[in-house]
């Protein structure tokens, strides 16, 4: 299973640096540039506060406000296409690849495959986590003696750090739905909506009082990118919850994935039945 | 049922509407090589497949070693080397990471550095990467990562394919070896004289059900004979006019014959317009096969 392990971190290497570095791009510009526009800043505040903006979850009137809008609101959002990507890669594009079949045929239990290869994905999205907070934090750290603000380097990357529990809950679903659909396109399809739903819906819900009730249903209602959240670090038990969907997702990837006739890509649902006419052929 | 290396009882799979494999009852006995002939869509494939549990049967059992292939699928896979139909590999892996990779995910690799004697054998190159291999030396690639734990059993899917002729020699040299060595061999082929040359029994699918088990030569020698037959006079135009013969060629007082049932009779037949000579043709597995699935052919050998 360790070997196994391995092999899978092995095969992420590179997606975990390009991933990681990429997403360190993120913070540099947005924070690296901030001293050069904070004047200004000011001046824009007011416009956007507008609702819409809101609903975005973008609030610029302060610089932890900017840095909640535009680093811990965003890199989320962008870990999340990745966790889809990988995780719908991880048993739907490896079945339709046909690499999938070299791999079950092994003398490995289904469930360690699945356990293996979620434990990988789960370890490569909190290093590329890892590395983006890393990225922030040291940007931070040059800019820190040029803008007024509480928000500790420390603070940043743990900011980053905790989205990771938001992603690692979409890339469990991404990996339960490539065990469950015929196809990675399919897999992919559906947990991209997922991702654009959640956060469009959670921010919604958060601006729509009439929409306050379904407000749970969107994970990224459990995760707060706000200038608050910054210096004050994520509500535990919304970081628990979304740990809990990671895991039944698992599961729910290793029941579908248990029953998988590998190759055929087909519906659970569309299990072959024989024929009444032909039972006793 | 813990005799044979495979064994298959009532063995379904369907697709949704679409039948597989349908009541496959299947012996294959222990230290045996046993070729699956079959042509494409018939079945072959999806019968192995079960056998090393990437497909659930819809009915049926099947049994490695006397173990259920789902249930103790992880000790019965434990004993299997598999090569698929359509090998897909890690692009990017040189192929001796590969090999490494792959023996050391076996619980009982027997010789964890065999594949390099394979590869040198098969004259594979492991020094480059999958993705940059030719189709028939990822073909070798899967060859060797079918025999390098030394199974006791190989399910080759197809083993051949791809491979230029005298590559496709070493690798039934392989297979012989392997069964010499103690190994069932349990493999699917199209390529019906590499099957003639190395199976001890065949089994016939068509259409998803098993229609024949028969030894080798039991095959050749019962079900299809084809003799030239020299008569005194030219036999009458309508001679030899019955079910299961064929006239295939006709040469003045010579008629040559492909006879699959009835032979007593065809001989008195014969008899009564005065033979002279008789000549016995060989008649190749591959024959045997076209005329089993040829046109309007819907015999059993069973």
């Amino acid at each position: 299973m360790f070997r196994l392990l391995l092999q899978e971190l092995r095969f992420r290497r590179g997606a975990i640096i390009g991933w990681g570095l990429g997403l360190c791009f993120f913070p540099v510009v947005y924070v690296g540039l901030y001293p050069s526009f904070a004047d200004q800043m000011e001046n824009f505040y007011k416009i956007l506060d507008l609702p819409i903006y809101k609903a975005l979850g973008i609030s610029m009137a302060s610089f932890e406000g900017y840095m909640a809008s535009t680093v811990t609101n965003l890199v989320p959002v962008i870990m999340a296409i990745y966790a889809v990507i990988n995780g719908t890669g991880t048993l739907a594009g490896e079945e339709d690849s046909g690499r999938l079949e070299t791999i079950v045929t092994l003398p490995i239990p289904r469930w360690q495959i699945v356990a293996v290869k979620a434990i990988a994905l789960g370890m490569a999205l909190v290093l590329i986590v890892s590395i983006a907070a890393a990225g922030a934090a040291l940007t931070l750290l040059t800019i820190l003696d040029q803008v007024e603000t509480n928000v500790t380097v420390v603070d940043v990357f743990l900011a980053l750090l905790s989205a990771w529990p938001l992603v690692m809950a979409f890339g469990m679903i991404s990996l339960f739905l490539g065990a469950f659909s015929p196809s990675r396109r399919i897999a992919g399809t559906v947990a991209t909506v997922v991702v654009i739903a959640s956060y469009l819906g959670s921010n919604l819900t958060g601006m729509i009082d009439s929409l306050k009730s379904i407000e749970n249903l969107f994970l990224f209602h459990f995760y707060e990118a706000t200038a608050e959240s910054l210096v004050q670090g994520q509500k535990l038990g919304n970081m628990l919850i979304l740990l809990g969907v990671a895991l039944a997702a698992l599961g729910l990837a290793v029941l579908f994935f248990q029953r998988r006739n590998i190759t055929v890509g087909v519906w659970p649902w569309q299990r072959g039945r024989i024929p009444e006419g032909e039972r006793s052929a | 049922m813990t005799d044979h290396a495979v064994e298959t009882h009532g063995l379904s799979v369907y697709y949704g509407r679409h039948r597989g494999i349908l009541n496959v009852d299947l012996r294959v006995e222990q230290g045996e090589v046993f070729g699956f002939l079959g042509p494409n869509g018939a079945g072959k494939t999806t019968t192995q497949r079960v056998l090393v549990d990437i497909i659930r049967p819809t009915a049926g059992e099947a049994r490695i070693f006397g173990l259920d292939c789902q249930k103790d699928g992880v000790t019965a896979r434990d004993r299997v080397g598999y090569l698929p139909g359509e090998l897909a590999m890690y692009e990017s892996m040189r192929v001796r990471r590969f090999f490494r990779m792959y023996a050391s995910l076996r619980k009982s690799n027997r010789d964890s550095e065999h594949w390099q004697a394979l590869s040198d054998r098969l004259e594979l190159d492991t020094s480059r990467r999958i993705g940059q291999l030719s189709r028939g030396n990822k073909q070798k690639v899967g060859v060797v990562t079918a025999f390098m734990s030394k199974p006791d059993l190989l399910i080759l899917d197809e083993p051949t394919t791809g491979l230029d002729p005298l590559v496709q020699q070493t690798v039934m040299d392989l297979v012989r070896e392997a069964n010499q060595a103690g190994a069932t061999v349990f493999f699917s082929s199209h390529i019906l004289p590499e099957v003639q040359a190395v199976c001890d029994r065949v089994g016939i699918i068509r259409e998803g059900q098993l229609v024949a088990t028969e030894r080798v030569e039991d095959l050749m020698t019962q079900h299809l004979k084809r003799v030239r037959l020299s008569f005194a006079a030219e036999p009458p135009t309508d001679a030899f006019r019955r079910d299961g013969v064929e006239i295939t060629a006709r040469d003045g007082q010579s008629l040559t014959l492909e006879i699959r049932q009835d032979l007593d009779q065809v001989m008195a037949e014969a008899a009564s317009y005065g033979i002279t000579d008789i000549e016995t043709i060989h008649v190749s597995l591959e024959e045997i096969f076209l005329a089993y699935y040829g046109k309007g052919n819907g015999g059993s050998l069973v």
